[in-house]
């Protein structure tokens, strides 16, 4: 897990008087997924893409797999996978004839193709669809597609570039269960997303990104930690008459108390038994509620606090 | 890799239904169409001969030039008139009865038509005498003239009727006309079918368009799948151009044998160097498809106006909407024509079916080829720089 597998450093891409990649860098270690994290237009594409060296970046230095990434790098493309935000497929071309065309570009054997091929179609269970065009298959059995077209030439390092937006969550599920299985059996991933549960979900290590720069990175449990709030308890009150907030406000570790219709929120810094506490002062106070529930924080929170913005925003 | 690009290249184009009716269907339908809507006209240029009667009386008799004009106007395969000559008295129960268009009476050595209606035959039979007329007043002036010089000569015994007839011959005689000089005469329906051959040729840039596109990483997203593959861009163009020529010599094949076997074209005894000029012509339609795809910064479907514009434009300015705007280009601004594809293949199979010229389709050749190169080499430069500033 040690081995660096990419090296990112002072990376800079300016559109004009845009600078949509503001000095970043990371590595990313071999056999991890690697998440990127942020709101749509925080750089993670154009991350990417400068990567991949797609795009011309502006200044720094990317290095895959110890050397210097390049247009004609081909000994290191051979070894990368990417499944693009949109769908990179021909529609000419059946299921089938669009992973054996992808893999082709990279597998000049035709055995080795046809099992590789069919590793794809089982790894995203398609099996059934070989046969359809992509235009007859559904948004999710589409998305599928194009990650076995990406992934079918079995690469080391793989880039999936917001693979789940628009599908179902049947599909999502099975799109993450594959990516596990592909790190373990020994590809290291780059994971690009703005939903954050997919991220807690899956990845290793995470970093969040925001309008270019990183805002923050480390493991879901260390970035959690950056949040003050360690717990959130949130209460469905039956009716609002009574404004409770200054009260709670004193108990022991609440951070702040706030009241939006009928919900009345309570964020502690940390403690235990908090849930008990505030069942007792409703108690006491004669307040009746339908449920209560108390939650972790999420990265979201994280991202709150450190940009004042939702990540959805 | 090359193989495998290839084979996929055609299943991308014989996949792609738009594709296959420009390129393949829309050439045939066309040359179906031109022959349906024009071998007629040519057929139908030859007019029946006009029915018309002629008072035949002394005041008839005594005019030379009309009676051996509509003599001559009145005999053959192609003649003008069905002549009856007759008395007044039948000729206008001939009118009556429907049997004639008109008739015509000479008064004061002039004709007098007396006509039914007015009609297309009515207004030629007039044209024609109004023709004759013209002539004969020009026959008599100049035979004054030469009547004048002979007298002021002090010559006496002057031959008068052998002296108009002279004149006349000059003036309206096989000496004084124009002759066709060419192998075979100008055919419209030829020229329609040598534009068709051109824009098909010009068609095959669709092909290579669109396959290019599928390999640039700012088009489209399965170019960016292409682009960072480890399959060098050569072959994979190489791949994709072989196939779209492999397309284009199919479709080629096809309206040739539709148009010498079903249209009956007559292509005369040419069709080695009409292959060649029509595989240079697809070449060149290739290589401009490559470069739109290259050089045009735009969109799929905008970069496919400007290819249907720029061919389109060609082929107006080649003729194919009329053999005048062909005319008017190369008298007034040749230069069009001279980089203008389209010109350089229709010239060329001019010069070999009418002018029977190998210099003028030599120099139509050369500069195709030369064209496909420029083409390619502007092509290729735009193509070196692999990365793009934005996607």
């Amino acid at each position: 897990m040690d081995t660096k597998v990419i090296e990112v450093k002072e990376l800079v891409k300016e559109y004009k008087q845009i600078r949509a990649v503001d000095g970043i860098s990371f590595d990313v270690y071999e056999k991890e997924i690697f998440g990127l994290l942020g709101p749509n237009g925080s750089g993670k594409s154009t991350t990417i893409n400068s990567i991949l060296s797609l795009l011309k970046y502006s200044s720094g230095s990317i290095r895959i797999f110890g050397k210097e990434m390049t247009p004609d790098a081909y000994d290191l493309k051979r070894d990368i996978g990417v499944i693009f935000q949109e769908v990179a497929v021909f529609n000419e071309l059946t299921v089938y004839q669009n992973i054996d065309y992808f893999c082709g570009l990279y597998i000049k054997d035709k055995k080795e193709r046809k099992r590789c091929v069919e590793d794809a179609i089982g790894l995203v269970s398609i099996g059934d669809f070989r046969k359809f065009y992509p235009k007859q298959l559904s948004g999710g059995l589409l998305r599928r597609l194009n990650i076995a077209c990406g992934i079918a030439h079995k690469p080391k390092l793989i880039f999936l570039d917001e693979p789940t937006v628009a599908v179902d969550p049947q599909s999502r599920n099975n799109i993450l269960e594959g990516i596990k299985r592909l790190r373990d059996n020994g590809a290291t991933i780059v994971y690009t997303t703005h939903y954050m549960e997919e991220v807690e979900q899956i990845c290793d290590r995470i970093v969040i990104m925001d309008k270019g720069k990183i805002i923050a990175s480390g493991t879901a449990d260390e970035l959690k930690k950056l949040a003050k709030t360690e717990e959130k308890i949130m209460v469905e009150l039956k009716n609002a008459d009574k404004d409770l907030t200054g009260d709670i406000r004193s108990l022991v570790h609440v951070a702040d108390a706030s009241l939006e219709g009928r919900t009345l929120t309570v964020s502690y810094d940390g403690g235990t038994h908090n849930i008990a506490r505030l069942i007792d002062l409703l108690r006491e106070q004669g307040v009746s509620y339908y449920s209560i529930n108390s939650e972790r924080p999420t990265l979201n929170d994280v991202f709150l606090e450190l940009t004042g913005k939702e990540l959805r925003d | 890799m090359f193989i495998h690009n290839y084979l996929y290249s055609l299943r991308l184009m014989l996949g792609n239904k738009q594709l296959v009716f420009w390129t393949l269907a829309f050439p045939l339908i066309m040359a179906m169409l031109f022959n349906m809507a024009f071998s007629n006209i040519e057929k139908s240029e030859k007019l029946d001969p006009i029915d018309i009667a002629v008072v035949d009386d002394s005041s008839f008799r005594s005019n030379m030039i009309y009676t051996e004009t509509l003599e001559t106007l009145g005999k053959g395969d192609d003649r003008i008139f069905n002549i009856t000559y007759t008395d007044a008295g039948k000729a206008e129960k001939m009118l009556r009865d429907g049997e004639i268009t008109g008739f015509v009476r000479f008064e004061d050595n002039e004709p007098r038509i007396t006509v039914r209606s007015n009609g297309i035959n009515e207004t030629i039979m007039c044209s024609v005498f109004d023709e004759i007329g013209s002539e004969s007043k020009l026959i008599m002036n100049v035979g004054m003239t030469e009547i004048m010089s002979l007298v002021k000569s002090g010559k006496t015994d002057i031959d008068y009727q052998s002296l108009f007839k002279e004149e006349a011959e000059k003036i309206m005689g096989d000496d004084t006309g124009l002759t066709d000089t060419s192998p075979k005469n100008m055919s419209f329906v030829m020229i329609e079918y040598y534009s068709l051959i051109a824009m098909a040729c010009m068609y095959s840039g669709l092909l290579s368009m669109t396959l290019m596109n599928y390999r640039l990483a700012n088009i489209s997203p399965v170019g960016r799948r292409s682009t960072i593959s480890p399959s060098k861009r050569l072959s994979q163009i190489s791949g994709s151009l072989t196939a779209s020529f492999t397309v284009q010599l199919f479709g080629l094949a096809m309206l040739y044998l539709l148009l010498i076997f079903v249209v009956r074209a007559d292509f005369g005894t040419k069709l080695p160097e009409i292959i060649l000029l029509s595989l240079l012509g697809s070449l060149a339609g290739l290589t401009l498809g490559v470069a739109v795809a290259v050089l045009v910064k735009i969109n799929e479907n905008a970069k496919l106006t400007v290819l249907l514009s720029v061919v389109m434009a060609g082929c107006f300015f080649a003729g194919m909407m009329g053999i005048t705007m062909k005319n008017i280009i190369d008298k007034n601004a040749p230069f069009i024509n001279r980089i203008n594809p389209v010109a350089m293949i229709t010239d060329g199979l001019y010069a070999l079916y009418y002018y029977d010229s190998g210099e003028r389709y030599l120099i139509n050749v050369i500069s195709l080829a030369v064209f496909s190169a420029v083409m390619m080499l502007i092509s290729v430069s735009g193509l070196r720089r692999q990365r793009y500033d934005s996607l």
